[in-house]
């Protein structure tokens, strides 16, 4: 339209200046539009950032025109189409941005509860560095809930340590924190990335293996059953009750408590490294 | 004459009686030791000396960092433990000797000033066994469940050793119940109250004659040998608010003035008021802290009427000692009175 009505200014009328400082306008409302498009999801805030910016570019792309084509005095509809555009294109703008800061924050506010629930390093024992059991029960709640929705199989291995205590009295407190380290390095050497391991008490650890059948499970307990029995080479160090169980309780509490079942029939049976079912 | 009495600022700790342990075990959880010792007067050189000591105010200062710095809750846990079987201390090695319950808590009472002088102990009896009270001769704030769990870990961890199991014994703690019960059943093993009004272990009679499996008369002869020398370096002294409560509770039903307290400590009233204040309590307050256990102790023992009870206590007349018990309990004596009965 521009080009039909108006007509083409001869070159030595041409403002070098001016066409530079609108055309890179223009190009950086180009450029706006263009990250908001690659960078938004689809949703009412990044329409109103495209319109606007859209709008923007719009205005600055006559602006620009009109450095090249002379318009006849009478056509005012030229001057109203370039300047009209900018700044409702502008109000748009400020309006998603608006838009923008609020889910931002919500956003953060989410995050920021999840990092504290997630990271939290007072949920960390400090000598394996593993999670304690505040961690343990909260998460394993959680994987109940979610593996029962999507049908899935869940289980649990326990590590226990035989007389811990005695261990501790005939070579020393410290000793025993070195056992302790060894075997919670071990751990989190030879389970999966996706395992959570816990240090649940003084001498007990559970692992959650999220997604794993019972096969699964058994065969990962032989594999770290190898693993231990190279570690206890030493006479002197106690013996472990290795005890893996397929979770199908609905709370927490008794899926731990099943479990615990599980290793204290083990022990009783005086057959350390034992595998039962709960 | 009685023992000399201490405050925060005497040095009548060893380090090598707890401090080392404490440092060592919170070191191999991945705390700094110059953390640890932040605000306490203790140097790093020091703490391998024999003899080095240390005040309570700076084992209560360590006890806080250890706290602030690392979330382990099994910390005093095991610290009980390590004490007990710390070969250089000589009062463990005497209660690890010792014949039965009795002989070793008897020499535990008597040289109790070498590993815990904060802490004092009375023993009263009940129909389902003996009871020990552990009261805190200093003011112990923040710290005081962390050093009740060292001593009652401590005393329990002898227990399971010796008698196989802790069948037959209940601990009534003082503090909050804590978010996570585990480390309790697990360390001790034994029934745990959380809420009760003093800090206690009831022990069942025929526990208290139980030979120990490691008795050997020889040996725990020896260790009482040590402790005995040790005494001259570490001689008996008792903490100042465990020194003012012996004496009302010696002059009941008399009350004691301020005056009168004061002079039988040999120091002016208005030190032992600064004193006190340095403890945060009054003398007041101590009074009435020691009425309130007393009437405790008896009720628990049954057979007193109101009446005998209000007499034994200095109370004018029953409805004023009705009226105290309601202020300190909550409950009238009788209804009090069932509730023990009914646990």
């Amino acid at each position: 339209m521009a080009v039909s009505f108006g007509s083409l200014k001869p070159v030595q009328l041409f403002d070098t200046l001016d066409i530079l400082g609108e055309g890179t306008t223009l190009l950086v409302a180009c450029l706006w539009l263009g990250l908001i498009i690659s960078s938004r999801p689809a949703g009412p805030v990044t329409e109103w950032l495209y319109y606007g910016s859209l709008l923007l570019m719009y205005s600055y792309f006559l602006d620009l025109l009109d450095e090249f084509i002379r318009y006849p005095d009478t056509l005012r509809l030229m001057s109203w189409l370039e300047s009209l555009p900018a700044p409702v294109g502008m109000l748009l703008l400020t309006y998603g941005l608006v838009g923008w800061h609020r889910e931002q924050r919500s956003i953060d506010r989410q995050l920021r509860g999840r990092e504290l629930f997630l990271r939290d390093h007072h949920l960390i024992d400090p000598l394996t560095q593993l999670y304690g059991a505040d961690y343990l029960h909260a998460v394993l709640g959680r994987e109940i809930a979610l593996h029962r929705s999507q049908h899935k199989p869940l289980s649990l291995l326990l590590l226990d340590i035989d007389d811990f205590a005695g261990f501790n009295r005939r070579c020393g407190i410290a000793a025993g924190d070195n056992y302790l380290g060894q075997l919670s390095e071990l751990l989190s050497s030879q389970l999966r990335h996706s395992d959570v391991i816990c240090r649940y008490s003084g001498d007990r650890f559970v692992a959650v293996l999220p997604d794993t059948s019972d096969v699964q499970a058994q065969i990962m307990r032989q594999h770290l059953q190898q693993h231990l029995s190279m570690l206890c080479k030493d006479d002197n160090q106690p013996q472990l009750t290795l005890v893996c169980s397929s979770v199908s309780q609905s709370s927490a509490a008794a899926a731990l408590q099943a479990a615990l079942n599980a290793v204290t029939t083990a022990r009783r049976q005086h057959a350390p490294l034992t595998v039962q079912n709960a | 004459m009685l023992p000399r009495h201490f405050s925060y600022q005497d040095k009548i700790l060893l380090l090598q009686h707890g401090c080392t342990d404490l440092l060592h075990l919170a070191q191999r959880r991945g705390a700094l030791l110059h953390k640890l010792l932040s605000g306490t007067s203790i140097f790093e050189q020091d703490i391998q000396k024999p003899h080095g000591r240390l005040h309570h105010a700076d084992w209560l200062k360590l006890l806080q960092n250890c706290q602030q710095q690392l979330n382990s809750p099994e910390l005093p846990f095991l610290l009980g433990t390590t004490l007990l079987h710390n070969r250089y201390i000589s009062v463990s090695q005497c209660l690890l000797y010792a014949a039965d319950l009795k002989q070793a808590l008897r020499q535990l009472l008597y040289f109790r000033h070498q590993l815990f002088p904060g802490i004092y102990v009375q023993l009263y009896r009940r129909q389902q066994g003996i009871v020990l009270e552990f009261n805190t001769g200093l003011t112990h704030g923040q710290q005081h469940s962390t050093a009740m769990t060292v001593l009652l870990s401590l005393l329990l961890s002898l227990i399971k050793l010796q008698l196989g199991s802790s069948d037959g014994i209940s601990a009534q703690l003082k503090h909050q119940p804590p978010a996570l019960a585990l480390p309790y059943q697990l360390h001790w093993g034994c029934a745990v109250s959380f809420n009760q009004p003093c800090d206690s272990l009831l022990i069942e009679h025929h526990l208290w004659h139980q030979a120990f499996s490691a008795a050997n008369p020889a040996k725990f002869a020896a260790a009482r040998r040590t402790c005995r020398q040790l005494n001259r370096i570490l001689p008996r002294q008792r903490g100042l608010l465990e020194h003012i409560c012996q004496l009302q509770r010696r002059a009941l039903p008399a009350l004691l003035s301020l005056e009168q307290a004061a002079q039988q400590l040999g120091v002016s009233a208005s030190m032992l008021k600064r004193q006190l204040n340095l403890h945060k309590t009054n003398f007041a307050q101590l009074l009435d802290s020691v009425r309130r256990d007393a009437a405790r102790q008896l009720l628990q023992q049954g057979c007193y009427s109101n009446r005998q009870l209000a007499c034994k206590l200095g109370y004018s007349d029953e409805h004023n000692f009705r009226r105290a018990f309601k202020r300190w309990t909550g409950l009238i004596p009788s209804s009090f009175k069932e509730l023990q009965n009914s646990h």
